[in-house]
């Protein structure tokens, strides 16, 4: 009996040691790292005939018993558009994972048949459907700017370089971006930087994310062949308070400019080369925008997209001759920065879902 | 060397015959002991087909630590511990070393404070600060005791003790009412110093701090709490990464006597913490982070024949997953991989790393470490696989027993069992199972044929048996056996013949566990096994007195790799002849 004594508190211990057990995992899954891939639910599309246009998504579900890198690939048949989705998990959650008719590569997706494409790193099985857009997506998701499909925006003003030799700052429709015009920018001044501008008012005021949720989207056109390889987009962002143009003194070359752009207003730039062919839409978060003028006496730069009161959009160049010869290559050389769908988008790029 | 030898002892004998003499007139006292060793190794190359090393090759040396032990009073003594060794081979006194090993000076303030100052040997209990035994050292029967002695001896390795620098006193107060006594025991070291690690890094001091308090509260009872710390003071480097690693433990023990048994009870439980300090970050603040908590428990009978021919141990233990302390959990071998074997460290005409084998876990002074580690250092799970931390080893839940026999001095015997499961699993909701089955039996012939001259025979068996259920992924199942068998007969007054093999078989399927530097599990490694690594040796024992031996051997090792696709491909195996003579002073 009183061995008894002895043992019971023994098993009463080893009870309660077994209920210290825990339901839980340490390190990453060895299924994951070592178990053979399978799919474990089939790839199922939701809405196989969207219309973009009307606000239709897609969605995709597939679940697979590990978790691993696996990649969504839409290919329009007809535009040669393509979409790529990608993850790492072990299911592709119909709820998360959807497409709105955006593109991951210019052209922009048409009314076509697609191919839609599952794949997986580092294994073989590659799973196929289809699916057919109706509508395809207008990409007015956002603050337009400019479309120039019914000329320039109101209070918009055109400039370019006096005595320029050869110029293209007008409305074309020959090769647009999305609908049917778009914004030829380009010309030829072997002998300065500048080539021209666009200058754009805008109220942002009913804005309420911060800079570095707030993008500036735009589509710009070049060419590669025997082009300037020294041009690029000066896009300078302006929050001063000043009115647009109250001053309406001309340049040289009689052109009216905006008065908010000075180096003495608080005024934010970035530089794009641009060196490719055809159209690319770019985008860029507020917040990469550098102060034009960091030393400016008394201004605050503080940025805020409410306070943008309006956008330069100017084409310019490398210099072949002239007093600075920096680019004697590029000497009459063409200069090609055309423009198209200039579009403001809160919380992610025009292109980022 | 005679030159060296001369400079060091000449001078040491006048320093001792002047301490002597005036020994004669104060109570000051100077006295030595020390150690003396030669010892001599040749290596062969087993493996003709491996053409691009040496057939064979030589090493040794000769060594001699001198203990000074100086008392200016009587409560008082200063030791320093002074090693000249030379190596074989090396040109006069060119080879020839002269170290300070240890410096300590210890003693007693008012008969009531004990102190230690320099070089100590620290321990607490299992679970706070403990050296554990490397693995393949259990149940050897003294087999191996040449080679052990040495590991042991030049890694400072006494009593499962850590050898550490600092300071470290202790005393004790004694009760007539509530509780018997109380003892207080307390330490402060620095188990390594600020360092640069580049030309503008420097590492911070490590410090290892802590306490113990033990009563007595009654002549059955008594209650411990102990304290450790191992930290690192962020403002001595510069690298504004210092670790933290406090423990805290508690005991409780019952002891009494019943019939012929003395039986004892014991319970013990604690926690620990462990995060690193993230100090002068980019935004002027200082963070923790890889905070880890766990605790750990443990209920343990021991029953205790009087005349202590057998002993009986159960018990039952819990340790956390996250339980973490550095001071019990470091290892004495790191198999990191960058660790090279000293004994022929490549094989093969390709010329790659030849694994660490039984032989140079045995053998090889350089695997050893004498660091704290403030991480979970790597193991090889077919030489420990059920508990490669001991009893503080994390993530584990289960019982053991264990016993031991004596019979009239004839027959010695051990058992050893214990089966634990994980508490959570590890890269799958699967938990392994580890069971360890593990005896030993000595027989001494000669007291059965009542012969003057010693004969015994002594053999064990250990095995880790470790399993995991779940899909054909995660399932595992590993089975590592260790087989010992010794002959010792004394074939002539004081001479031994000694016969010995050692041999580890280990096959199946496990995953290596790769952690980050904070200790975080980043993969698991999958390794299938089908190895055995053996040691076969024969040598005759000089044993000139109780601390006296001259042992010389021949020993042949290696591993098989047992490769399907090519039965010796990678496979390797050696020689050796190893002559030792010890001295101990």
């Amino acid at each position: 009996m009183r061995t008894i004594k002895h043992i019971i508190p023994f098993f009463v211990i080893l009870f309660f040691f077994n209920g210290c057990t825990k339901d839980d995992v340490e390190g990453p899954s060895i299924t994951d790292l070592y178990g053979t891939f399978s799919i474990t639910d089939a790839f199922l599309l939701v809405n196989k005939t969207p219309d973009f246009s009307s606000g239709d998504i897609v969605k995709f579900n597939c679940g697979f018993n590990k978790t691993i890198d696996w990649k969504i690939t839409i290919t329009g048949l007809q535009s040669n558009s393509i979409k790529e989705i990608s993850g790492f998990s072990n299911l592709i959650d119909s709820n998360i994972v959807t497409w709105t008719g955006n593109t991951s590569q210019l052209p922009f997706f048409e009314i076509e048949n697609c191919v839609v494409e599952l794949t997986f790193l580092n294994e073989s099985d590659t799973l196929r459907d289809t699916l057919n857009i109706i509508g395809s997506n207008t990409y007015q998701d956002g603050i337009l700017v400019a479309d120039f499909e019914n000329g320039l925006p109101l209070d918009a003003l055109v400039s370019w370089t006096p005595n320029i030799g050869f110029r293209t700052f007008d409305i074309s429709n020959d090769d647009p971006l999305l609908g049917n015009s778009y914004f030829k920018m380009g010309g030829k001044v072997n002998w300065d930087w500048p080539i021209g501008k666009l200058d754009l008012k805008l109220n942002l005021s009913s804005i309420t994310v911060p800079a570095e949720e707030f993008y500036i989207n735009i589509g710009i056109l070049s060419d590669s062949i025997d082009i300037h390889t020294g041009q690029f987009i000066n896009i300078m962002i302006s929050e001063s308070t000043l009115p647009f143009n109250d001053d309406l003194t001309p340049n040289q070359a009689g052109h009216q400019l905006a008065d908010i752009f000075d180096a003495t207003d608080e005024v934010y730039k970035m530089k794009i080369p641009v060196d490719w062919h055809g159209w690319r839409i770019l985008s860029f978060p507020y917040s990469d925008f550098e102060e034009l003028s960091p030393g400016a006496s008394g201004v605050i730069f503080n940025k805020n997209p409410k306070n943008i009161s309006g956008i330069r959009i100017a084409c310019q160049a490398c210099p072949s001759a002239g007093a600075n010869v920096n680019c004697p290559e590029n000497l009459d050389k063409l200069v090609r920065t055309d423009i198209d769908h200039i579009i403001f988008t809160e919380n992610s790029a025009l292109l980022g879902n | 060397m005679n030159k060296a030898l001369n400079t060091i002892l000449l001078p040491l004998m006048i320093f001792s015959f002047h301490s002597f003499l005036n020994a004669q007139t104060s109570n000051e006292t100077v006295w030595f002991n020390g150690l003396a060793r030669s010892y001599f190794s040749r290596d062969v190359l087993g493996n003709t087909t491996d053409t691009l090393y040496p057939r064979n090759s030589s090493n040794g040396y000769n060594l001699v630590d001198l203990n000074i032990h100086a008392n200016p009073i009587k409560t008082i003594e200063i030791f320093a511990q002074l090693r000249v060794r030379n190596q074989f081979g090396s040109f006069f006194g060119s080879g020839t070393n002269i170290d300070v090993r240890q410096l300590r000076a210890s003693g007693t303030i008012k008969n009531k404070f004990n102190f230690s100052v320099g070089d100590i040997f620290l321990k607490q209990n299992r679970f706070t600060l403990y050296n554990y035994n490397e693995e393949l050292s259990s149940f050897e029967n003294d087999m191996f005791k040449p080679y052990r002695d040495i590991i042991h001896y030049e890694n400072f390795y006494i009593d499962n003790r850590w050898r550490l620098q600092g300071l470290q006193t202790d005393f004790s107060l004694q009760f007539d009412r509530f509780i018997r006594t109380l003892e207080f025991d307390f330490f402060i070291t620095r188990p390594r110093g600020s360092t640069q690690l580049g030309s503008n890094t420097y590492s911070p001091d490590l410090i290892l701090s802590g306490g113990s308090i033990v009563s007595k509260i009654t002549k059955k009872l008594s209650f411990e709490v102990n304290y450790i710390n191992l930290f690192e003071i962020p403002s001595s480097g510069n690298m504004n990464i210092s670790i933290n690693n406090p423990v805290y433990h508690s005991g409780l023990n019952y002891k009494y006597n019943k019939n012929n048994f003395k039986i004892s009870h014991k319970l013990q439980t604690g926690f620990s913490e462990r995060n690193w300090l993230f100090s002068e970050l980019d935004n002027g603040s200082d963070s923790t982070g890889f905070t880890t908590r766990g605790m750990f428990f443990e209920f343990e009978n021991e029953f205790l024949v009087k005349d202590s021919s057998f002993r009986l141990v159960l018990g039952a233990r819990y340790v956390d997953p996250n339980f973490r302390s550095a001071g019990s959990q470091t290892r004495r071998i790191d198999f990191n991989t960058e660790i090279q074997n000293t004994v022929y460290p490549f094989h093969t005409n390709d010329y790659i790393p030849r694994p660490s084998s039984a032989f140079d876990l045995l053998s090889d002074e350089n695997r050893f470490n004498q660091d704290l580690s403030g991480t979970l250092m790597s193991f090889n799970p077919i030489y420990s696989n059920v508990l490669p931390y001991g009893d503080a080893t994390p993530n584990r839940t289960g019982f053991y027993l264990s016993a031991s026999m004596n019979k009239n001095q004839i027959l010695f015997s051990n058992i050893k069992t214990a089966y634990f499961n994980e508490v959570i699993g590890q890269g799958t909701t699967e938990k392994r199972n580890f069971l360890l089955l593990a005896g030993d039996l000595k027989i001494n012939i000669n007291e059965i044929l009542k012969k003057p001259k010693e004969f015994s025979l002594s053999f064990s068996f250990w095995n880790e048996l470790t399993s995991r259920d779940g899909d054909v992924v995660e399932e595992l199942n590993l089975n590592s056996s260790h087989i010992n068998g010794f002959i010792n007969l004394e074939f002539s007054k004081n001479f031994y013949f000694q016969l010995g093999l050692k041999q580890i078989n280990a096959s199946g399927k496990e995953f290596i566990t790769q952690r980050n530097e904070y200790g975080v599990i980043q993969n698991f490694s999958l390794v299938n096994y089908d190895q055995s690594d053996f040691i076969y040796f024969t040598g005759i024992n000089y044993k000139i007195k109780k601390n006296i031996y001259a042992n010389i051997q021949y020993n042949w090792w290696g591993e098989d790799l047992n490769n399907p696709n090519n039965p010796t491909f990678n496979d390797f195996n050696y020689r050796r002849l190893l002559f030792i003579f010890s001295v101990k002073l």
